[in-house]
């Protein structure tokens, strides 16, 4: 692979990021003074004061955002005003958690829409067809919010089969992933299915069948290869809506993650920490999506520069 | 293919990852709360957050304010008496030792009081009760020890039902992540984002309470705290909504909270004080009660619930009466009021449960008495803009919803605050009334109550500042093994010692 390719991609995703920094920098003090929310109401003026120069928040804000971009350069995200701690900490502590849960989702979901998209493909209007058509459905219109609950009413209070909420061993895996997993699931069973349907009728399928290669060789390796480009096209996107969904998902089952972080953190102005987190969730995605256009060029030839 | 493999390894790997064990065991008791604690800074010990699980748990008080009848009750300090007019003598209880081996001593309580005086670090306690105020401590002795203010404090053995005591080993200056107090529990861990552990603490002070650790893990969402109550994988979930609440089995108490629109009496048509009494004979309190609200809510008169110092139990509650508002909206008008101006109703998205649809039934019943009335839920931080000074200059008519908290026994911690010309929250400028608090704030015993419950009255009987609303209820779910009723002040601290197994 070109080398240039690569310096390209990473410099583009440099610019982005540095971009996003600074909106991210002035969108979140748009929102309003953290002393508001931070102080009790009957704080007086005085402390009001007392609180904005201990968090720096006195200063100007080109001055702010110069001590926030030198504060970077030496890893340094400033503190937490809610946790009176370093707002990377409070990032990173919550980043593993969120990064398992939405690995694990990720995971399954693709090799379930590969499987269940295959079948429905190369069986159209059979019975896992129509199942994977109402489960698409499903879960495109179904809140999140609502299964979560349903569920943990279902499963943990009527059936006592698995717990309530909470991280542990694998039982306590099952209701967060299944929610989390639903509706990318749903998006990539239809892309996969799309994709197989187009392929099972390309002329390199006929010629190979023509050949008396064996079906399973040319479904498993001329077909399914194919099919699967359109499938880390949106694998992307879905990436982005897993990180979305892992919010409602941590605050039911209460998982320490970087969804809960965003949340409180937007809710509480907790500037630093909005910052910090924003720049590790867009550093995934952009690394996300680097890997993708990678695995991309190594699997279609075509769009090698 | 040999990717996936390798992926399908790494999650099976995940999974059998080894668990975290809810099991309840024996003597210690799991509770899981709404939200997880910011900080276990003693010093925020006033939030809500983090009092359920240091307050008289870990870190304990000088004295106790009992929260059926406001009055105070020995702790730490077992007498107290006044020497002059700015100072207070305390004297300090025997025996005490901090979980760090420390003496309980005078110089610990000036050190206690210096830390949290310290304006370098924010302590909501300082901000919230101690706000402009000096406090000098001065030791006595080992066990007597001096605090004296900078203006006459009459009720300074009840402020002090708020000030946690640390070791004296805590930094100053900076937030402390590992608590040491001399209460009953000692402060084992903090697992971020999981749970937060506590051990009884053999060499306490005091009786031994049943209960030998606790453990607090925190479900934002109420119908999954009530879940896992009965699901038998906690023990104690404060703060269930009512529609998550069994009334059969949960515990239904006052939370301490009253809600009430603050009338903006500065803007027309709301300068009009028939038109503020109409607006409160258009509600139909008791049509909300019951429906949307709990059965068990109360009707509220003034800011503070009868259980506090102040209240005046004279102070009737608005009847519904939508034709004398209308004939009272007709008078107005035709003397000129600007009746028909658009009135902006002001709630808070999730301030409490179905609090949308309280506003939209409030809404509706402005209207049916002839109101012009639009109706906007805001966020939390942009409600603060608008119940905090400075006010905009040019701001429309606002009925804003508010909802306050005192359980700590005394108006005084309402009623300056919400209705002086200076309360950082106030839209009044009365003079009369501004006296009788200033009076209020500097007298002691029936004199006091008096002055605040005149007070009370020149708000809501002469001025009509409010639509006074509901005292609220929370409901509380407790697991079958535990005796624990909870009372007003389970929204502030949660006393493991009150705690026994059946």
């Amino acid at each position: 692979m070109n080398d240039n390719f690569l310096i390209g991609r990473s410099l583009q995703t440099l610019i982005a990021l540095v971009a996003v920094l600074l909106i991210v920098f002035f969108l979140v003090r748009l929102t309003g003074d953290p002393a508001a929310l931070y102080l009790p109401l009957d704080a007086s003026l005085e402390e009001r004061a007392n609180f904005a120069r201990n968090h720096g928040l006195d200063q100007p804000i080109i001055v702010q955002l110069g001590e926030f971009l030198s504060g970077l350069m030496v890893g340094d995200f400033g503190q937490s005003i809610r946790q009176a701690r370093p707002a990377i900490d409070v990032v990173l502590d919550a980043y593993p958690t969120t990064l398992r849960l939405g690995a694990v989702t990720m995971v399954i979901a693709m090799l379930v829409a590969v499987a269940l998209g295959g079948i429905a493909a190369y069986r159209p209007r059979s019975l896992v067809d129509r199942t994977a058509g109402v489960l698409s459905l499903f879960a495109a219109s179904v809140p999140d919010f609502w299964i979560a609950i349903s569920a943990i009413t279902l499963f943990a209070v009527t059936l006592g089969w698995l717990p309530t909420s909470g991280t542990g061993g694998p039982a306590y895996w099952v209701m967060p992933v299944a929610v989390l997993l639903l509706r990318p699931l749903g998006v990539m069973i239809q892309v996969v299915r799309a994709s197989m349907l187009d392929a099972l009728s390309s002329a390199y399928v006929k010629t190979a069948r023509a050949k008396g290669v064996g079906e399973h060789r040319v479904i498993y390796v001329h077909a399914l290869r194919n099919a699967f480009l359109p499938v880390l096209t949106v694998a992307g996107d879905q990436a982005v809506a897993i990180a979305n969904g892992a919010v409602i998902v941590e605050t039911v089952f209460g998982w320490p993650g970087i969804g809960r972080v965003m949340i409180d953190s937007v809710q509480q102005r907790d500037f630093s920490v909005v910052q910090a987190v924003i720049i590790v969730v867009a550093i995934t995605v952009f690394t996300i999506n680097l890997v993708i256009d990678l695995l991309y060029a190594w699997l279609d030839p075509r769009v090698r520069p | 293919m040999r990717i996936l493999k390798m992926a399908g390894l790494a999650v099976a790997t995940y999974l059998v990852a080894p668990g975290l064990a809810l099991a309840q065991d024996g003597g210690t008791v799991t509770i899981v709360l709404a939200e997880e604690p910011s900080f276990v800074e003693p010093c925020e010990a006033s939030r809500s957050d983090v009092g359920k699980v240091l307050k008289q748990n870990v870190v304990e008080t000088l004295t106790q304010i009992d929260p059926t009848d406001g009055g105070i009750a020995p702790r730490l300090a077992t007498a107290w008496e006044q020497v002059d007019d700015l100072t207070w003598r305390f004297s300090l209880r025997e025996g005490v030792t901090f979980h760090d081996g420390a003496a309980f001593d005078a110089e610990a309580v000036k050190h206690s009081i210096d830390r949290m005086m310290d304006t370098s670090i924010d302590c909501e306690i300082r901000t919230k009760f101690f706000g402009g105020t000096a406090l000098e401590v001065t030791p006595v002795d080992e066990l007597t020890v001096d605090i004296k203010t900078d203006a006459p404090s009459p009720i300074l053995p009840t402020m002090m039902g708020t000030v946690v005591i640390v070791s004296p080993n805590t930094a100053m200056g900076e937030y402390t992540r590992s608590p040491v107090g001399t209460g009953p529990y000692t402060f084992e861990a903090w697992d971020v984002g999981n749970s937060i552990t506590l051990s009884r603490f053999d060499g306490y002070w005091g009786d031994m309470p049943a209960v030998e650790g606790a453990k607090y893990i925190f479900r934002s969402e109420s119908p999954v705290r009530a879940a896992m109550v009965a699901a038998g994988e906690a023990d104690i979930a404060p703060n269930i909504s009512v529609q998550d609440a069994d009334p059969a089995a949960d515990f239904s108490y006052p939370n301490s909270e009253t809600t009430r629109l603050r009338i903006d009496t500065e803007t027309a048509p709301l300068d009009d004080i028939r038109i503020r009494e109409a607006l409160n004979l258009a509600v139909d309190r008791s049509a909300i009660k019951g429906t949307i609200l709990s059965p068990d809510v109360m009707l509220a008169t003034q800011l503070v619930a009868p259980s506090i110092n102040g209240h005046n139990p004279d102070i009737v509650s608005w009847g519904y009466d939508v034709e004398k508002a209308r004939a009272l909206i007709a008078q107005a008008k035709a003397d000129g009021t600007p009746v028909d101006s658009e009135i902006h109703l002001i709630g808070r998205t999730g301030m409490f449960p179905n609090s949308a649809e309280t506003m939209e039934a409030l809404q509706a019943f402005f209207q049916d008495a002839g109101f012009n009335v639009s109706l906007r839920m805001v966020e939390v931080g942009e409600w603060l803009e608008l119940i905090l000074k400075p006010y905009a200059e040019d701001r429309p008519p606002i009925l804003l919803i508010d909802q306050h908290d005192n359980n700590n026994g005394d108006a005084v911690f309402t009623v300056f605050n919400k209705y002086h010309s200076e309360g950082a929250n106030s839209t009044l400028h009365d003079e009369e009334l501004d006296r009788t608090i200033r009076a209020a704030e500097q007298a002691t015993g029936d004199e006091r109550r008096k002055l605040f419950q005149k007070a009370f009255s020149i708000i809501e009987e002469r001025i009509i500042a409010d639509v006074m609303l509901f005292h609220m209820v929370g409901y509380t779910r407790v697991s079958e093994r535990l005796s624990f009723t909870p009372d007003i002040s389970t929204n502030s601290e949660l006393p493991l010692e009150k705690i026994s197994f059946k």
